[in-house]
């Protein structure tokens, strides 16, 4: 699902990932774990193609991400569900809206819209603040908006970058509890974080990254 | 359909939420149409005036005094074959005579000592109105000078130079006027559209990041500012319609004779202008909008 071969990627003239290998299985759940600053946010940067390596080849769902033109890279991220630490939800629209807004973009209908979303806000146990607006809900409950918009659109596969470093360990928990469910539905999901004790006893593979290369393969 | 569903929203509350910023936009939009539909409207009067004055306007040829009628048929014939002459008078002496004498009224007493009539025949040649051009008047009059049996050609040759002058600067300086009025509406909304694209940089960065489409993304902003020029422009129109309107109500009403010169405006302008000004508005926005990168 997820391939990477040989992939270099400067910053200016810093390397930031040097000569990385790795595949990610389709329906697997893994991690991605490391210091700050090893690379984690940029290697999923370069899955949904807001960066480009400088060396090497990665292929996403079947997209050359290397060779993809401007103009297709929506279509890929439509495949690519993205959770961020900060969230980035629209605060002048509802929850609802933040949630419906990635499924505007594929010019589904009114009432499919509609079903879809408060479907899925129900499964985040947000279904009662579909008309609140974010900047009144807390950490926890935001992180969820922002998982239920990544999942609306049943991505193949799904990215979290540092999905709990805003949260307790109530709403961590919380979270991982969704993950675990969007993968048990076949959905590809790769989360970067340095938390260990989010991956720790899950059963799952850990890819450690470490002075830009990835240092260490475990099992979490 | 559905893309424009969704950007029709988007435009609805971004104007709501921006409402002073759009008000001003479309204001000044409006402002800048009207003074184009102004200056368009007063070119149309001025060449009203002239088409109107045009119409009695001819070269006189006068003949000698010792033209042989064949001489006369033949000049006749000339001017008949001219397709730029739309109508050929013949005047003769006598008649000549007999309008003078009309003209001077009481003062025709003048004309008594006469023993013989001075005056010579003539043909009056009216033009074709749209072949005023002083120029070419000019040349046609030379070419008459040299026909056999003509003594002189005469026509209001100050007049038509001094009106053409007026009625080209008028049409150059409506031109100029507003060729730079819609390079300044293009500017206007390019600026309100780059504010807006400006502060919802947030929001296109997460749609991006979603997989929205160009189109999808651009769109909103697009219609924004077709919104800022249409309702400029309709503004405009309605206020230059009724503007008009009242001020050759009360003109006629002291200037009656103002009537015969007063063109009616062709009402194409009240849908042409705003629609002009709607088309530079988007081309604005999407200036504004720039080229959007992933």
């Amino acid at each position: 699902m997820i391939e990477f071969s040989n992939v270099t990627k400067f910053y200016e003239n810093d390397v930031v990932l040097k000569d990385v290998t790795l595949t990610i299985n389709k329906g697997e759940l893994a991690f991605i774990t490391g210091p700050s600053g090893a690379g984690k946010t940029t290697l999923l940067k370069l899955i949904y193609c807001d960066e480009r390596p400088d060396k090497g080849q990665i292929v996403v769902a079947g997209w050359d991400i290397g060779k993809l033109k401007q103009k297709t890279i929506p279509f890929l991220r439509r495949n690519v569900g993205i959770v961020f630490q900060d969230f980035r939800l629209l605060a002048n629209r509802t929850v609802f809206d933040n949630v419906a807004l990635a499924l505007r973009i594929h010019y589904m209908n009114t009432s499919k819209i509609r079903e879809d979303v408060n479907a899925v806000l129900k499964e985040v146990k947000l279904g009662h603040k579909a008309n609140t607006y974010p900047q009144h809900l807390s950490g926890g409950e935001q992180q969820r908006v922002v998982i239920a918009r990544a999942m609306v659109s049943k991505p193949t596969v799904l990215l979290a970058d540092e999905p709990t470093g805003n949260l307790d360990s109530d709403n961590s928990q919380i979270v991982m509890g969704l993950f675990r469910e969007i993968n048990a539905r076949g959905t590809t999901v790769l989360i970067a974080t340095h938390n260990h004790g989010l991956f720790h006893g899950t059963g799952r593979r850990v890819l450690l990254i470490k002075n830009h290369v990835i240092e260490e393969e475990s099992i979490g | 359909m559905k893309a424009f569903t969704y950007s029709f929203q988007s435009v609805f509350r971004s104007i709501w939420h921006e409402k002073w910023i759009n008000l001003l936009a479309i204001l000044s939009v409006s402002i800048g149409l009207s003074i184009v539909t102004t200056f368009i409207m007063l070119t149309i009067n001025m060449d009203s005036v002239i088409q109107r004055w045009a119409k009695n306007f001819g070269l006189v040829v006068y003949l000698k005094e010792q033209i042989s009628g064949e001489e006369e048929a033949s000049l006749k014939n000339r001017f008949s074959l001219d397709n730029d002459i739309m109508e050929v008078k013949y005047i003769s002496r006598e008649l000549a005579l007999k309008e003078l004498r009309t003209t001077l009224g009481a003062d025709s007493m003048i004309l008594e000592g006469l023993n013989e009539n001075p005056l010579p025949s003539s043909y009056e040649l009216t033009l074709k109105s749209d072949l005023l051009d002083p120029e070419l008047v000019r040349k046609k009059a030379a070419l008459y000078q040299q026909m056999t049996g003509v003594e002189d050609v005469q026509y209001g040759e100050k007049w038509l130079s001094s009106l053409y002058t007026i009625s080209k600067t008028m049409k150059v300086g409506a031109l100029v006027v507003g060729v730079a009025i819609y390079i300044a509406i293009t500017f206007i909304t390019y600026s309100t559209i780059k504010i807006f694209f400006y502060r919802r940089k947030d929001e296109i960065e997460t749609l991006k990041l979603l997989g929205a489409t160009r189109i999808f993304i651009r769109l909103p902003f697009l219609l924004e500012g077709l919104t800022i020029g249409l309702l400029g422009g309709i503004i405009s129109s309605l206020a230059i319609f009724g503007i008009y309107s009242f001020t050759s109500l009360r003109l006629i009403e002291f200037l009656p004779s103002v009537r015969l010169f007063m063109a009616s405006f062709p009402y194409q302008v009240y849908i042409i202008v705003p629609l002009a000004g709607a088309a530079v508005s988007v081309i604005g926005s999407y200036i504004a909008v720039g080229k959007i990168r992933y």
